[in-house]
């Protein structure tokens, strides 16, 4: 054990003195987290951009339309040509646009029903879906006030009221009913909060950990690239304590990395409670002693550091894409049957649990055990796979 | 009547059907320096990698101050010192720290380790670069350090692969100071080399090695004799003579 530990702080001491791999390796998560903080960050609100093609020039209630939808607080608005519209629907480069079509007030003003029209692709996308709601909201709230006022100018009208009195009346009254509907949506946070934060945080920390897999695999390779490891093994360490080191060094180096952007998210996005930060790292860190011992297995069975890099990429992907670490995976279909033999579903599906869902790892019995019998399991497998020599150690 | 500290028993070793090492057996007597000679691909890698216990003798057994290879490998490993062909130091640590931390690994403490570093970096003359990167030294030094590395825990037998592979004279000459006093001390020492004139120079003894077999084993001046005046033919010359001019792989 104690040769173990010598190897382990030589990796230690090796990583601090390259600086060049130090500063990358802690600013890593640190710009992972601006990433995460740039996409996500601040309210979690839904905010979006409402694409409009106004060919009802100077008709006034396409204005207003225009002029509603813009205060808005998710959405802003961006005014396009038909033309450019089109073209940019056509690449790809916008899923939805609301057309606005020519005589759009006109036939309000005379009392014809008027039309607006959704262009879009397929359904228009998810955030395309979200816009076109919010502006279903806002033509509502516009039919609700004409309606109004058509039916104050049919009861008024004749009674000796001045038109410009009933109009400014009526307004009065829908203004007052929209700071105070009679109907009001509230809402109350059972638990930790729904935002995207939270819904793509255990991915992240997920595909983060993983990257111990390459520091596993980098760890041995190196020692066979250099020379160093033959010597290794003339002196007294044996092949179990030089695992047990390079195991202890890659899970520590893969866990300070995970810890840094978990304390990032504790301190900034408030998503965790100290005890849930707690059952993170504690997932984390298992997670990551798992990861590296795949790393091992991967270094045993790798001659080089390309092959090493390679398998451990290859790898590394596959059990992303396998382990839904993106996205919901459908129960029943062959892709969560293959789930299953990712590590990443479980150490995703921990990280869920407690982020998202606000469980405890009391909870997470199967998923922690998976994730501690791949760590025991990978250990000794790396050792029985590995050669130091053809036919020997 | 001196006494053999390292005794080869007919040693076996194949690869993938292949001898690379064919029946060998050879003594060393304690504070001697016993040159192994070959061509490239003779067996000699082999032959320190069985005695230093990385690679298994598929037969045979070798014991090296009483204490069999097979049986206690262990105790084998208390007692030698490798200094492989390939420079095996971490580049990006000090010279002191790479010492320090292969002493460890050979049982010292780390006080220990310490204090048996500075020593051997006074003895390969590097006390002034001790805590200088290893990247930053010459070739010449970098061997030197890979040499004191294999001193670290004061080995009794000591493997020394082609130590002095493409360094300058003054590394060379330092090299072979430090190896005849550790001889003088009473380590006993195994060096293999591509260089006749080092071999003819340095070891008390030495054996051809051609095809996994000793083709050859006595004193330099014994060998010489071997094909005629031993003042006039070199080691070089008894060495084509008896592994033939073909060009090796």
């Amino acid at each position: 054990m104690k040769r173990a530990l010598i190897i382990a702080l030589r990796e230690v001491r090796t990583y601090l003195k390259d600086k060049a791999d130090l500063a990358f390796s802690l600013l890593l998560p640190v710009a992972t987290f601006a990433l995460i903080y740039g996409a996500f960050g601040g309210t979690g609100l839904f905010h979006g951009t409402a694409y409009i093609v106004n060919e009802d020039t100077n008709g006034i209630y396409a204005e207003k339309l225009v002029e509603k939808i813009g205060q808005e607080q998710s959405l802003d608005v961006e005014l396009l040509s038909r033309q450019d519209a089109e073209n940019k629907l056509d690449r790809s480069d916008l899923n939805i646009v609301l057309l606005i079509p020519s005589g759009f007030s006109d036939k309000l003003i005379s009392d014809q029903p008027g039309e607006l029209t959704f262009l879009q692709r397929g359904n228009g996308g998810q955030e395309g879906q979200i816009v076109a709601s919010i502006i279903r909201g806002v033509v509502s709230g516009l039919n609700q006030e004409f309606t109004v006022l058509d039916q104050s100018n049919q009861l008024l009208t004749g009674k000796d009221i001045a038109p410009e009195k009933i109009a400014f009346t009526t307004q009065k009254f829908l203004e007052k009913e929209q700071q105070s509907p009679l109907i009001e949506v509230k809402e109350t946070a059972i638990g930790s909060k729904p935002n995207m934060v939270n819904q793509f945080l255990p991915g992240i920390i997920t595909m983060y950990v993983l990257f111990a897999i390459n520091v596993g695999t980098t760890a041995i390779v190196e020692e066979r690239r250099k020379g160093t490891l033959e010597r290794l093994l003339t002196t007294h360490l044996s092949l179990g304590e030089l695992f047990f080191g390079k195991f202890m060094a890659s899970a520590l180096r893969g866990f300070i990395q995970t810890f840094i952007l978990l304390a990032l998210s504790y301190a900034v996005f408030r998503i965790f409670t100290p005890i849930s930060f707690l059952e993170c790292l504690l997932i984390a860190l298992l997670f990551t002693m798992a990861c590296s011992t795949l790393g091992l297995v991967i270094a045993s069975v790798s001659r080089t550091q390309d092959s090493a890099t390679w398998i451990g990429v290859t790898f590394t992907m596959a059990m992303t894409m396998f382990g839904g670490t993106f996205f919901t995976i459908s129960k029943g279909t062959a892709l969560y049957a293959l789930s299953k033999l990712s590590i990443n579903t479980y150490a995703n599906d921990a990280f869920k649990a407690i982020i998202t869902e606000g469980g405890h790892i009391s909870d997470l019995g199967v998923e922690i055990g998976v994730i501690a019998g791949v760590a025991i399991v990978g250990l000794v497998v790396s050792r029985l796979l590995f050669k130091a020599v053809p036919r020997g150690k | 009547m001196s006494e053999a500290f390292l005794a080869v028993k007919e040693i076996h070793k194949s690869f993938n059907g292949q001898k690379a090492v064919n029946g060998i057996s050879f003594t060393i007597d304690k504070g001697e320096i016993f040159g192994l000679l070959g061509p490239n691909g003779a067996g000699k890698t082999t032959v320190i990698r069985i005695l230093s216990t990385v690679l298994e003798a598929d037969a045979g057994d070798v014991t090296v101050g009483g204490y069999s290879l097979r049986k206690n490998p262990a105790a084998v490993r208390n007692l030698v010192g490798v200094c492989p062909q390939d420079l095996a130091l971490y580049e990006e640590l000090s010279a002191l720290d790479n010492l320090i931390f292969f002493g460890q690994l050979e049982g010292l403490s780390g006080r220990e380790a310490k204090s048996q570093a500075i020593s051997h970096l006074s003895l390969m003359g590097l006390t002034e670069r001790g805590k200088g990167k290893i990247s930053k030294f010459s070739g010449g030094m970098k061997r030197r350090i890979n040499l004191a590395i294999a001193l670290m825990g004061n080995p009794k037998l000591l493997f020394l692969d082609e130590p002095t592979v493409g360094i300058d004279p003054q590394s060379r000459n330092n090299i072979f100071e430090t190896i005849r006093s550790l001889r003088d001390k009473g380590m006993t020492v195994l060096y293999t080399t591509h260089y006749m004139e080092e071999a003819d120079r340095l070891c008390d003894r030495i054996a051809i090695m051609d095809g996994g077999k000793f083709v050859a084993m006595d004193t330099p001046q014994g060998l010489k004799r071997q094909i005629g005046d031993p003042d006039k033919v070199t080691l070089e010359d008894v060495f084509l003579k008896l592994t033939g001019r073909s060009l090796r792989d």
